[in-house]
């Protein structure tokens, strides 16, 4: 959540502890890295079980508290959602379900977790990937501008308004958005993926979806992109002293070749660790936005979910986010090691 | 072919920020000739101006550095070049060899594009398409004596030595008329330094090309130059012909920095370091009959880490007497300082290796361990990084005593401690940061906090290797002097022979974890058995003397 | 060596405190150059001190629904409701400066959680080395491969409502951040020779990571910690909005939630959507100034010069 960049030194020394790991040959590594994610992915599994079972307590009760129930509706449910075998076997029929990716049945739609999943999925996919691929690209061709000369006006507009954009709460941009855009001037809709009456051709179809997209990406990747522009900013500031840009430099090279050829290439690496690291912050974004915007994805299930609260479809939600970021890190390791030649020829 | 010219140069660098000091003169009015052809050598500690001074040919200080006086190539002055002029005589008339084997090197392309890029920037008749630059690169590359293969080598895959022929390969690549040397061979192993400076001279002389070389070290700018020139604090102080320079100086620092390098041989340096303070009584070799201090037998250390094992100590045996100083030289990677290490109790030396002090096991833990640690000590190379420079110099002093719960007066301690290493009146320092303190001072300050427990036994690692030339006597007559007064035993690790000379009854040379010669310094550094030690005192720099 | 000869030797305690009475000072200094640091820092006094003054300022009884009756509903901005009035009636500059408190309390206690874990967790993974420092990474990676605000959303939904709720959520999902820095930071340090040093002395873990390690990485953590408050005000109010918050206890978040819950956003009152988010945006972004101010103190490679 915060930016602080650590000092680069610090950042390689921490690389060069992974690189044991990194700088092994590229299937042992695709090996070791996978291994990694998937006992992330366990654990992650394990945490929702934790999370959900242990920790509320009685569930029941709590939805007794929220929606009257007799005596006997109280046990029916009870009974119906496995609440009366004992733990352990309540953790056995859990992991059993994980697998079979039976997330149990959504409170409140009625309906099957993980098929209600499956349904949203995509879209949720469609909204962050491309406002990562925004976000991510601006963050970093700002940054290197900015923190190749730090103080002039480009430095410190970009840095200014970076702050500010980064200062405000993603839903209430989103407000802001809507209130704006969508109500007042209807420019852009005011929520949902496509129009009511949407046009048959493909084209069309496509035009309609991206025209119900604009709104929400730039909602989140104006939150977002802030902190790419910080940590490559910083990144490139501190690259600027090094030696091999006085070498550079001597031989008769154009500042801006220097920029581009020699020093944003060094700056990218522990650049591309810190924004993947925190991409996290983006793919939690989609909570608000899809919801104000109405958008069908991820999100919204999650705001509805903690409606209910819808138990079962919080969790398959939490499972699945967290699923995509512990994937998004994985293609990140994968990433740094294309990009940095002292890791892939150890 | 053009003269380099420095017509009455003065640098001058404002700062302002954090530690607001205005202005820095770093150069003041130097006035210095290159002539074509010829080899010209700076020579000075740091700060002194040289590196300021080169960089000002290019124009690559930084920009708040401003220039008076000219700096003319030939009949141009450099100041005139509008910046594509400027772009377009960078490299292809003057280059510049860096410090290869540190940071000069882009990690993340491959040498050979690097020095593509230098030949893409300056086409000539000799490049002009793809192919002739690649076959270039192939060209220079196997002149300082590198494969071709190595064109597609990643900076970090090569060693320091491949590296620094790179920066040679790189700099000759565009033809040009003058060479800068900035440092060429520092932080390079002693043999490899040799191999570098020959090669050097002889790309040099044989292309007619135009050499200035700077380094803080005289005997290296001996070995290759014609003429050398001396600056202190931006200041010129002394030019002529190297030989002269260097055997007959006129300015008295000229002469420290001459006899900061003692000859092997000399019987004037044996045991006499050069100091500050005047000449110190010439001492007689000690004759070692104290108890035995130390005793090693067949320590071997291996680093079980990611593959193979590495064995970096290999069946070394030491003896080290009370009131001996004994040399353990070695150059990089020999294994020294992991011997050092064991001994002061740091490292763990493999089954079967025997360590003992004062005829006790090393301990590993517990109050032994407490004890032991106030009976040895260490001192490190570098006295910046030795020291927190958050905390004063009494807090670092008292680190030890603290640490090792003692329970005396504390303050008579720390006192008595900087006393010993000459820091006096000690009450000036108590409250002083290492940032106030010059390289020597804060060398002395470590040694007073070793000093401060009471040991009789001080490992020195590498103690002046870090320090200017001019400071290093001081430290290693210190080392002398509480030999003398204290009784303290010591082991220096060293890379340089020069130093052994100097100071030490009896030498070790490490090779590859092994140790190949032991003997008393006279019977090591004069008439040495294993092929190692002579080829290392074959490749120690010197200058020619004549000995009486 | 420059300086007057120090003609008093003091005790050793007395010249460790003057020496970091000084350092303390020169840090003052540095900060109070940065003319975008004073801003925020003025502005998040201002802020604090009406926060604490709200008792004096606007009495309880002015939230007192039984008491507003004749209050105008959904007022827009004008003399006499200077940032207008809700739903209920109750003057919006009111809310604001009780929701301040709310706001402000979670932030810094959130950030308290998760500085604390963070930080303890963070050099305990840097200085041990072997399977203790391994496990410790591994669990930091993890906390941090977990999306904070789902996290925080599930915890919140599974533990009682309540403010001490979302702190803990908030303090338990941001520690991660925090640790991992603080763990490279102490990376760094350990490598240097100092350390060394210390263990060559015969220094034990404890005195290396008090005396050495926890002065080298608090100015970093200083300069986190003010931007964590930033985010974590920012988490508290989105999970006031998303309805996971204490219901009695009115912080900015659950403010911008009524609004929405009336629709304030399509039916035209936009003072009520625009003032509460206004003032997270400003208080985010003093506290993100006030700690870029000291990060560039703290890493002077920062400084633009």
């Amino acid at each position: 959540m915060s930016s602080t960049v650590p000092p680069t030194e610090a950042v390689i020394l921490e690389e060069q502890g992974e690189a044991s790991v990194r700088s092994s040959p590229a299937v042992k590594f695709a090996l070791t890295k996978i291994g990694g994610a998937l006992i992330s992915l366990a654990m992650v599994i394990l945490l929702g079980f934790f999370a959900f079972k242990i920790l509320p307590g009685d569930p029941v009760a709590k939805l007794a508290r929220e929606h009257p129930m007799s005596p006997e509706q109280i046990a029916q449910l009870r009974a119906q959602l496995g609440l009366d075998k004992p733990l352990w076997q309540q953790f056995g029929d859990y992991l059993v379900n994980v697998f079979t990716l039976n997330f149990g049945e959504s409170y409140v739609y009625k309906q099957s977790v993980a098929s209600l999943i499956g349904d949203y999925f995509w879209n949720t996919i469609l909204l962050t990937g491309t406002s990562a691929v925004i976000a991510i690209a601006l963050g970093l061709w700002l940054g290197q501008k900015a923190g190749w000369r730090p103080g002039s006006r480009f430095d410190k507009v970009t840095s200014g308004t970076s702050l500010v954009w980064w200062s405000v709460p993603t839903f209430w941009l989103a407000l802001i958005l809507l209130m704006v855009f969508g109500g007042t001037l209807h420019w852009f809709p005011t929520g949902g993926m496509v129009s009511p009456n949407s046009p048959d051709d493909a084209l069309g179809k496509v035009l309609d979806v991206i025209w119900h997209m604009v709104l929400p990406v730039t909602t989140m990747v104006a939150v977002v992109y802030a902190q790419y522009v910080m940590v490559m900013r910083a990144s490139v500031m501190e690259e600027k002293s090094a030696d091999y840009l006085v070498t550079a430099r001597a031989k008769g090279l154009r500042d801006d070749d220097l920029r581009t050829r020699h020093a944003v290439p060094n700056a990218l690496l522990p650049t591309v660790t810190l924004v993947f690291l925190h991409i996290g912050g983006l793919v939690a974004g989609a909570v608000t936005v899809e919801t104000v915007f109405s958008w069908p994805g991820l999100g919204k299930l999650t705001y509805q979910a903690i409606q209910g609260p819808d138990l079962p479809l919080l969790q398959g939600t939490f499972v699945v986010f967290s699923a995509i970021i512990i994937f998004t890190n994985l293609v990140a390791d994968f990433v740094y090691r294309r990009l940095d030649p002292r890791v892939r020829r150890g | 072919m053009p003269d380099l010219t420095f017509d009455d140069v003065s640098i001058v660098y404002r700062t302002s920020g954090r530690n607001d000091r205005g202005a820095i003169s770093a150069v003041k009015n130097v006035t210095l000739k290159l002539p074509a052809g010829g080899t010209l050598g700076i020579a000075g500690e740091s700060g002194s101006g040289k590196s300021t001074l080169a960089m000002s040919v290019l124009r690559l200080l930084p920009p708040n550095a401003t220039i008076e006086g000219r700096v003319l190539i030939g009949e141009t002055a450099i100041a005139d070049l509008r910046f594509g002029e400027l772009r377009a005589l960078r490299w292809a008339e003057a280059s510049i060899v860096f410090q290869g084997a540190m940071h000069s090197l882009n990690p993340v392309r491959t040498v050979g594009q690097q020095i593509l890029e230098a030949l893409e920037l300056h086409v000539a008749d000799g490049w002009k398409t793809d192919k002739a630059r690649k076959a270039r690169v192939v060209e220079l590359l196997r002149d300082v004596d590198l494969t071709p293969a190595k064109a597609e080598a990643y900076p970090h895959e090569l060693s320091g030595g491949q590296k620094q022929r790179v920066m040679i390969a790189m700099a000759l690549a565009c033809e040009p008329d003058i060479i800068i040397a900035d440092e060429p061979t520092t932080a390079l192993d002693v043999i490899v330094q040799k191999q570098i400076l020959d090669m050097i001279s002889v790309l040099v002389a044989e292309r007619g090309i135009s050499m200035m070389m700077i380094s803080h070290d005289l005997s290296v700018l001996a070995t290759a130059c014609e003429r050398i020139a001396i600056m202190r604090d931006g200041e010129l102080l002394e030019i002529g012909d190297a030989y002269e320079v260097c055997t007959n100086p006129q300015h008295p620092y000229t002469r420290q920095l001459a006899e900061a390098f003692p000859t092997i041989g000399d019987p004037a340096s044996r045991l006499n370091p050069v100091t500050r303070r005047g000449e110190s009584p010439a001492r007689k070799a000690r004759e070692l009959t104290g108890d035995v201090l130390l005793e090693a037998r067949g320590v071997t250390v291996t680093f079980h880490g990611r593959g193979t094992p590495l064995a970096a100590v290999k069946n070394v045996d030491l003896t080290l007497r009370r009131g001996e100083i004994l040399a353990l030289v070695g150059q990089s990677g020999s294994g020294k300082t992991t011997l050092a290490r064991t001994i002061v109790g740091l490292q763990h030396a493999d089954e079967g290796s025997i360590v003992r002090f004062r005829g006790k096991d090393i301990p590993r833990k517990g109050r032994a361990l407490r004890d032991f640690r106030s009976e040895v000590q260490m001192v490190l190379q570098d006295p910046s990084a030795a020291l927190n420079p958050k905390l004063s110099i009494y807090e670092s002093v008292a680190e030890g005593l603290r640490v090792q719960r003692y329970a005396g007066d504390e303050q008579e301690r720390v006192a008595q401690g900087l006393t010993d290493a000459e820091l006096t009146p000690p009450e000036r320092y108590f409250t002083a940061i290492p940032q106030e303190l010059s390289g020597g001072q804060r060398q002395r300050a470590v040694i007073a906090g070793a000093l401060a427990v009471g040991p009789q036994l001080l490992v020195a690692d590498e103690p002046v290797a870090s320090l200017d030339a001019s400071v290093r006597g001081e430290i290693l007559a210190l080392i002398l002097s509480l030999r003398d007064r204290l009784d303290l035993s010591a082991l220096v690790i060293t890379h340089d022979l020069g130093l052994a000379w100097n100071i030490a009854d009896t030498v070790a040379v490490m090779y590859e974890g092994a140790l190949v010669e032991y003997g008393t310094t006279e019977q090591v550094l004069l008439d040495p058995q294993h092929e190692y030690t002579r080829r290392l005192l074959a490749a120690a720099p010197t200058i020619e003397r004549r000995l009486a | 060596m420059s300086g007057p000869i120090e003609t008093t030797v003091r005790s050793p305690r007395s010249m460790a405190w003057a020496r970091r009475r000084h350092a303390f000072g020169a840090f003052c200094r540095e900060f109070s150059r940065s003319r975008s640091g004073m801003v925020g820092l003025g502005f998040l006094v201002v802020i604090v001190v009406l926060a604490l003054l709200a008792p004096v300022i606007a009495p309880a009884w002015m939230l007192d629904l039984t008491k507003l009756l004749d209050q105008p509903r959904f007022a827009p901005p004008s003399l006499d409701h200077p940032l207008g009035t809700d739903d209920q009636g109750r003057e919006l500059w009111v809310r604001m400066i009780w929701g301040a408190r709310v706001s402000l309390l979670v932030g810094f206690a959130a950030t308290a959680v998760s500085m604390i874990i963070g930080t303890v967790v963070g050099i305990a993974a840097g200085h041990f080395t072997g399977w203790t420092g391994g496990l410790l990474m591994r669990i930091i990676d993890f906390f941090l491969v977990l999306p904070s605000l789902i996290l925080a959303i599930v915890l919140s939904v599974v533990l009682s409502r309540g403010v001490w709720t979302i702190v803990i959520a908030i303090g338990l999902t941001s520690w991660a951040g925090t640790a991992r820095v603080v763990r490279a930071q102490t990376l760094s340090v350990e490598s240097r020779d100092y350390i060394e040093r210390a263990r060559v002395l015969g220094a034990g873990h404890w005195h290396i990571i008090v005396k050495h390690l926890l002065p080298a990485v608090l100015p970093l953590v200083l300069a986190n910690t003010t931007l964590t408050v930033g985010s974590a005000i920012i988490a508290e109010s989105t999970l006031s909005f998303l309805g996971l918050g204490d219901a009695t206890l009115q912080s900015w978040g659950s403010v911008l939630k009524n609004s929405m819950d009336v629709s304030a956003a399509t039916a035209g009152y936009w003072w009520y959507v625009l003032v509460p988010g206004i003032a997270i945006v400003l208080v985010v972004l003093a506290f993100t100034l006030v700690g870029r101010a000291v990060e560039t103190i703290v890493n002077p490679t920062l400084r633009s010069r």
